[in-house]
């Protein structure tokens, strides 16, 4: 504290310092590009001031500093264009005209990106990869969600929808995942506000629900309630090659999201309007057989697996898909008004997004209204404030892991029940004797709802209060209320306890269930950065970087719930028995400093370097601090002289080198009071509970810790037409936080403590070819492939199982990815195919387990059929060989056609749904053993076999596809007017045994990927859209 | 710059980076040390031992009476989708090591241990309240004993106690029959305690106060004396149980009783096998004995459904039944070689009206019983034993003890769990049956 109050004095006196009088001047121009089209969101600035503005729609500028006569540097810097320096001389003239051409670059060599730093540096300098995302490529894919927008738009990250629900949950997993303990997520931050991104269940949350098992994180992520319309670029930092900077933070990545600014000039509105329709994009074969096995329906079910049973009984048959799924319909409008005068700019909008969801009674509404103001103060000051206030609304359904979701309630039944029949009350009836939820029940009687108020908010000062020197201070705070309530009305029939029925007797204390969630998020951060540029000499300059940050994070999380609901009453208050609540508050704090240093040497050598020191309030003291270190360089070989006396330099534009080494770390791995070992209290019959916990944590825990090493090269060609950027990285996480399973005779049945390793290792290729380039028609082709291999290192044991609700047996285990499943398995014979017993049907391999992945197979010498323990080994890998995308725009006059196609190959998924159809009796292999085409017994004798529930998770998808046209200005009184019609998830080529492949029912969930148990499928959606300028 | 803007700044910086707080508490419940330092808290953690032991399809109420019920042939699994179940109905090698009711019943056996034994050694330095002290050993006492019993009658080995050092330390293993002494120890000491300053109304007022304490330290005494094969114990401590006290695992509509919720609500786990209660010929219920449809509730689709203890949300559950100590003082009789005696205390059992019964439960059979020496008389104990307390947790134990064959069993021990093989060097080769 006292080393800041003292830098402060120092600027005081250096500012004051500077206070001399200038006179002001105003500086005007166009900036375009090579083909003279008027460029927007051009940064100008006066170089080594703080002086800038950036260019309106028609590509003009007006900057008035005030300054002493003499010589400046106007610095104009857009995405994706060359930045360009022009010498100014000021002398008596109050006005002066400077206008720019920028020479477009397909690697944007010296496009501005901010890594952590104030002031932003050019991809030129940097020493590891970062990918940058535009606007336009954000609004073409018909989603309302930024992370969906964000699919197969940079190297090296794996976004993946979980859930096809309105507001479904969405995954990113920067270069593998990163820690086997908390989320594996990404670092967020929005013009500099650390915003949150976690998953929390307000609705449908009864831990009975779940089973005690272990069911991943579910819902959705509050990323959604972003408004992709609003944002300028993302910039995505792998690993901590990038993200050091970010220190305790980085672990998983860091991804900054930057929205839109105003730029001097008359106002100008953007008004664009889309509809969208979204639909099931495959319809899942069911049972058509006439016939089941055993008795009546309503009496006697799931016979399909008493083989004893072989009597038949006749049937109808429905397909309650058509029933639970509809086609829906979704608006998104957004207006914008952007605009400034002299000193003053400003970016303000409005938005409405609804969308429909493909499960009828299903939906997702959000508001969004958003400030961006731009104030410079004088020629020493700036100040900005940005400001995002939401509201959305989410009417859902229970989602899976449960037997009364949508899709599950279908899944769990024989499709042989009229299921909207009703009684001469009116009241839906039984399907089945097994208390199952009717699926009519769930959708037309289920309320569940949650709304999320939220306000992101930040604002900043930047000084300079000498030349060269950049002081700049920013708070940012993002708080949000998430409210959230569930109502299942007692059923007028019986179902299960489990599934908050009354049971047979239709017991009123326990028929139906209420509940109300909240969860009270407050997370700010502050953060103060000097920076100071250095021309040693002429070839040699220095930048110096200084900066401290601070963040605290303020969590109340409350339920209440309860069962038994009396007539009418939907409320938990009513509720005739109270199940027992949460009150969960957590508080946790870091703070760290950083300094950086980069020289560069004649704009082709650079040398960066930086430390950091980090403290959170999570590990204990002995462990509080620390230390983080960073290492990269970039060598730009076609900058050399001796590059240009080179025959090779016609075709050959750009060669650079560069190599880059980080650490970071990850505070999400324990809970902030994780070190505590709280014993749980809870009401048990009269008294008071307090039980351990079954994990014991170490209270001396520390950070896990990322060592990653990238090496990579930027290439282009035939004057840029051609770019290749190629990456290799190594990123080793070691002090692995697991929670080691230990013998149960400690009295604990794990430990969390830093006990093993894991890395990831793989290459990133990013390819843009521009194939035609003329006035009227150009076309551009981006590939993107991505091969990552991820692997546990040391597990402090063989293999980690965990039970998960779905039943998908998730696996760690030394030397293999994680997550694998793990399991028993088909037994085979010499040939390759599966050994049957006589009457046909296939056996579970048994025989000796010698070890996790080691075991020797026996057979009967009698029958010659498997005998033994049933055995055990890796079954499936969720974790893809390798994800690819090919995108290719179009544009012929006024046309445009964008398409995205993207495949992840090599990836399996635990299609515990698949078996579930069988086993009840609605699937088509239960349709075979109906029709007598498959022996008898044969369903419940592989009903065990978990192999049978792995499927392939490979695909290909048509994700994007958008045809616009553009009508340009030939309007009157509107300055720009297109449209299109686009389509996204359109199509998805695979040989995947349910709806689709990508999909988790275990959410954002870190362990538990590629598990299909209920999840809502991702919807195929076609969409019109509209923009306006005027 | 003027000063005032300067100091603007300052103080925005200052405030901004003051607060630098990194010590917060959790305020839901105590530290692992908190936990332990006060009467109150010991308290809690001991009527938290209790809801280990009862409460929900980890709890060992659940795991006892399913693994023994499925072992036994007292119940056949419904569902096959209920994996773990269903390899006990499958039994013998099929009943995997990473078996969910073979991992959850080790696991909250000694994860009850390793908080009694906690409970147990602060009680005396915390509580000076000698009576207060008292019910709270007695109390711990009662679920210790039960858990080390559970191992000992589930494992053909069990553990000698908890690790030394947490995760850094391998346990040994003894006999089952030692186990069943260790359980006695524990349950000696208890008794010691409560007769030298009896429990406390201030303690029992801060318990769920369903479990009779005294007499559950001598029913379980008799319990496991007889396993132990000590019949003197085993008679003398079940002559001093009161048998018209209920003591019971109480439920409620939040806490409910596990067998009911999960298995006969759903009607998607288990069930009887059938009316014959899984018993050979011979062995069957004789007609006309009450017991049969008080445990057995007819219904269609399947016939016999589960009733007795598990037939509604907040059933209570008997830690014992006044049934088990007559049937304890007849065998013990009748294995003393006093078949007098012995066929007595049967004859009080099968004669016994349900209305005489504190819990209703009664054969209510007109005619005494008749035998043809020693060894007819211990086979009609066990006939009655597995009568009276169906679903009790305890047929595995008496098949073993009146050794029959292995043909009415799925399995005799369970495998030892894979998490303690995998964390335990010491921990024995699995019994191959």
């Amino acid at each position: 504290m006292k080393k800041i109050q003292l830098t402060l004095c120092v600027f005081g006196l250096t500012c004051l310092a500077a206070l001399s009088a200038g006179a002001q001047v105003r500086f005007t121009g166009t900036v375009t590009d090579g083909a003279g089209k008027p460029l927007p969101s051009v940064t100008v600035q006066v170089k080594g001031t703080n002086t800038g503005t950036s260019t309106g729609d028609n590509g003009v500028y007006t900057l008035s500093p005030t300054l002493n006569p003499g010589s400046y540097v106007l610095v104009f810097s857009g995405v994706g264009y060359k930045t360009l320096d022009r010498l100014v001389t000021v002398g008596n003239a109050s006005s002066y005209t400077i206008d720019a051409q920028l020479e477009s670059s397909s690697l944007s060599l010296d496009e501005v990106v901010v890594t952590g730093t104030s002031a932003g540096t050019t991809r030129r300098q940097l020493g590891s990869y970062i990918s940058s995302v535009k606007a336009d490529d954000l609004t073409k894919g018909s989603t309302g969600n930024v992370l969906a927008a964000l699919q197969g738009k940079t190297a090296g990250a794996q976004v993946t929808q979980n859930s096809g629900d309105p507001a479904g949950g969405i995954s990113v997993k920067l270069r593998g995942i990163s820690t086997i303990s908390g989320s594996s997520d990404p670092l967020y931050i929005i013009d500099g506000v650390i915003v949150d991104n976690s998953t929390t269940r307000v609705t449908n949350t009864d831990a009975t629900y779940a089973g005690g098992n272990f069911v991943g994180s579910i819902g959705q992520n509050r990323l959604v309630d972003i408004n992709p319309n609003d944002i300028e670029r993302i910039e995505v930092l792998n690993g901590a090659a990038a993200a050091a900077i970010y220190g305790s933070r980085a672990n998983a990545g860091v991804v900054q999201i930057f929205t839109k600014k105003g730029s001097t000039g008359a106002p100008i509105v953007n008004f664009t309007t889309s509809a969208n329709l979204n639909q099931l994009r495959k319809k899942l074969p069911v049972n058509t057989a006439p016939v089941k096995f055993g008795g009546s329906p309503a009496t006697q079910t799931q016979t399909i697996l008493t083989p004893t049973i072989t009597n038949t009984s006749p049937v109808t048959r429905y397909n309650y898909q058509d029933y639970i799924f509809r086609t829906a319909m979704g608006t998104d409008n957004t207006v914008s008004v952007s605009g400034g005068r002299d000193k003053t700019k400003y970016y303000t909008s409005a938005s409405y997004l609804y969308n429909g969801g493909i499960v009828r009674n299903t939906n997702f509404s959000r508001y969004s209204f958003r400030l961006n103001l731009d104030q410079v103060l004088n020629n020493w000051a700036s100040f900005n404030v940005t400001m995002n206030y939401i509201y959305d609304k989410t009417n859902e359904k229970p989602d899976g892991n449960s037997f009364f979701s949508p899709t599950n309630s279908v899944t769990i039944i024989g499709n042989y029940y009229n299921i909207r029949q009703r009684d001469a009350l009116g009241n839906l009836l039984a399907v089945g004797e097994r208390g199952r939820a009717n699926p009519a029940s769930v959708i037309e009687d289920f309320r569940q709802q949650q709304q999320t108020n939220r306000i992101i908010s930040g604002a900043g000062v930047t000084l300079t209060p000498i030349k060269n020197l950049t002081v700049d201070y920013h708070m940012g705070i993002d708080n949000y209320n998430q409210d959230g309530t569930t109502f299942i009305p007692p059923y007028a029939y019986n179902v299960s306890l489990a599934f908050f029925g009354g049971g047979p007797s239709l017991d009123p204390t326990q028929n139906g269930y209420a509940s109300t969630g909240t969860n009270t998020s407050f997370l700010i951060n502050h953060d103060l950065n000097l920076t100071y540029n250095w021309k040693i000499s002429d070839n040699l300059s220095s930048v110096t970087q200084v900066g401290y940050s601070q963040q605290y994070q303020k969590m109340h999380y409350s339920l209440q719930q309860g069962r038994g609901l009396p007539p009418y009453v939907q409320t938990v208050s009513g509720a005739s028995t109270a199940i027992p609540g949460v009150d969960q508050r957590t508080e946790l704090s870091i703070s760290g400093e950083f300094i950086q240093q980069n020289f560069k040497y004649r704009n082709q050598l650079f040398i960066t370097g930086a430390l950091r020191n980090d403290g959170s309030s999570v590990f204990g003291s002995s462990q509080r601090n620390q230390v983080y270190s960073k290492l990269s360089g970039s060598y730009i070989l076609s900058g050399t002289d001796y590059w240009g006396s080179l025959g090779i330099a016609k075709w050959w534009d750009l060669f650079k080198l560069r190599a880059a080494y980080g650490e970071s770390g990850n505070l999400t791995g324990i809970p902030a009071y994780g070190r505590f070992n709280t014993y749980i209290a809870s009401a048990f019959i009269g008294a008071s509970s307090f039980t351990g916990q079954t994990t014991y944590t170490n209270p001396d825990i520390k950070p896990e810790r990322q060592k990653e090493l990238e090496f990579g090269t930027d290439m282009s060609f035939l004057g840029n037409r051609i770019g290749l950027s190629f990456n290799y990285y190594r990123k080793r996480v070691n002090d692995l936080l697991i929670s080691r399973l230990i013998a149960p005779t400690n009295g604990y049945s794990s430990l969390t403590d830093n006990i093993g390793a894991l890395e990831n290792k793989g290459y990133e290729i990013v390819l843009n070819f521009e194939p035609v380039k003329t006035k009227d028609f150009t076309w551009d082709i981006t590939a993107i492939y991505n091969h990552n291999e991820n692997k546990a290192l040391d597990i402090g044991q063989s293999l980690l199982l965990f039970n998960t609700t779905s039943g998908a047996p998730v696996a760690i285990i030394g030397g293999q990815p994680i997550g694998i499943f793990y399991g028993t398995f088909f037994a085979t014979g010499a040939d390759g195919k599966q050994v049957k017993n006589p009457a046909g049907i296939p056996q579970t391999e048994s025989g000796i387990q010698n070890s996790p992945l080691s075991y020797t197979p026996q057979r009967s010498q009698a029958t010659g059929l498997p005998t033994g323990t049933a055995l055990q080994k890796i079954i499936g890998n969720p974790n893809p060989k390798y994800t690819s995308t090919i995108t290719t725009d179009l544009s012929y006059k006024k046309l445009g056609l964008h398409i995205q196609v993207d495949a992840v190959h090599g990836v399996d998924v635990f299609n515990a749904d698949f078996r579930t159809r069988q086993g009840v009796d609605n699937g088509t292999v239960a349709q075979q053993e109906d029709l007598g085409q498959l022996p008898r017994g044969y369903i419940a004798g592989i009903y065990a076999i978990q192999q049978w529930r792995v499927d392939n998770g490979s695909y290909v998808k048509l994700r994007e596809v958008s045809l616009s046209y553009d009508f340009g200005t030939g309007i009157k009184g509107l300055k720009d007017l297109s449209f299109s019609l686009g389509g996204r998830n359109l199509v998805s080529w695979d040989s995947y045994n349910g709806y689709d492949p990508e999909i988790n029912s275990a959410g954002q969930s870190t362990l538990l990927r590629g598990i299909d148990f209920g999840a809502i499928p991702i919807p195929r959606t076609f969409s019109a859209t509209l923009r306006a300028k005027f | 710059m003027n000063k005032r803007t300067l100091s603007y700044i300052a103080i925005l910086l200052g405030v901004a980076l003051a607060s630098c707080k990194k010590d917060y508490t959790d305020t839901s419940g105590p530290s692992s040390s908190q936990a332990f330092n006060s009467p109150n808290a010991l308290t809690d953690v001991a009527v938290g031992l209790q809801n280990w032991y009862t409460a929900g399809r980890g709890g060992l109420v659940y795991n006892t009476i399913t693994a023994d019920g499925i072992l036994t042939n007292q119940l056949y699994v419904v569902n096959a989708g209920n994996t773990d179940e269903a390899q006990l109905g499958t039994g013998g090698g099929a009943v995997q090591n990473t078996n969910g009711v073979v991992t959850g019943l080790w696991g909250v056996s000694n994860k009850i241990i390793y908080d009694a034994n906690l409970v147990l050694a602060q009680t005396p330095k915390i509580v000076t309240d000698k009576n207060y002290a008292s019910g709270l050993i007695a109390y711990a006492s009662v679920f210790k004993a039960m858990a080390i019993g559970d191992l000992a009658t589930f494992w053909d080995q069990v553990p000698t106690g908890i690790a030394d050092t947490l995760g850094a330390s391998n346990v040994g293993f003894e006999t089952a029959p030692q186990g069943y002494l260790n359980a006695l120890t524990v349950i000696n000491d208890a008794l010691t305690t409560i007769g030298a300053n009896p429990i406390g109304s201030s303690f029992l007022v801060n318990t769920p106060n369903s479990i009779d304490i005294p007499n559950t330290l001598y029913a379980l005494k008799a319990r496991y004396s007889l396993f132990a094969g000590n019949y003197a114990d085993a008679l003398a401590a079940a002559q001093q149980v009161n048998l018209t006290v209920k003591s019971v695992f109480g439920y409620n509509t939040v806490v409910t009783n596990p067998i009911f919720t999960l298995a006969t609500s759903t009607n998607n786990i288990y069930q009887p096998v059938d009316s014959a209660m899984g018993l050979p010929a011979g062995l069957q219920p004789d007609a006309g004995d009450k017991r049969e449809p008080f445990y057995i509730a007819i219904g269609a689709n399947p016939r016999y459904r589960i009733s007795g203890f598990f037939n509604a949300t907040n059933a209570p559950i008997p830690v014992y039944l006044p049934g088990e100590m007559m049937l304890i003082m007849a065998e013990c009789y009748t294995r003393q070689g006093n078949l007098v005696s012995g066929a007595n205390w049967l004859d009080s059992v099968v004669l016994k009206q349900p209305a005489k019964d504190p819990f209703g439960v009664g054969a209510g059979l007109s005619t005494p019983v008749t035998y043809t020496g020693q060894n007819d008389l211990l086979n009609q104990i066990y006939k009655h034993r597995c009568i009276e307390l169906f679903m009790g947790g305890l047929r595995l134990a008496d098949q073993r003890r009146f050794s029959r064959p292995v043909t009415e069993r799925k399995r005799s021990f369970l495998p030892f769990p894979f998490v303690e093989r995998n964390g335990n060097a010491n921990t024995p080769a699995d019994p191959t049956f």
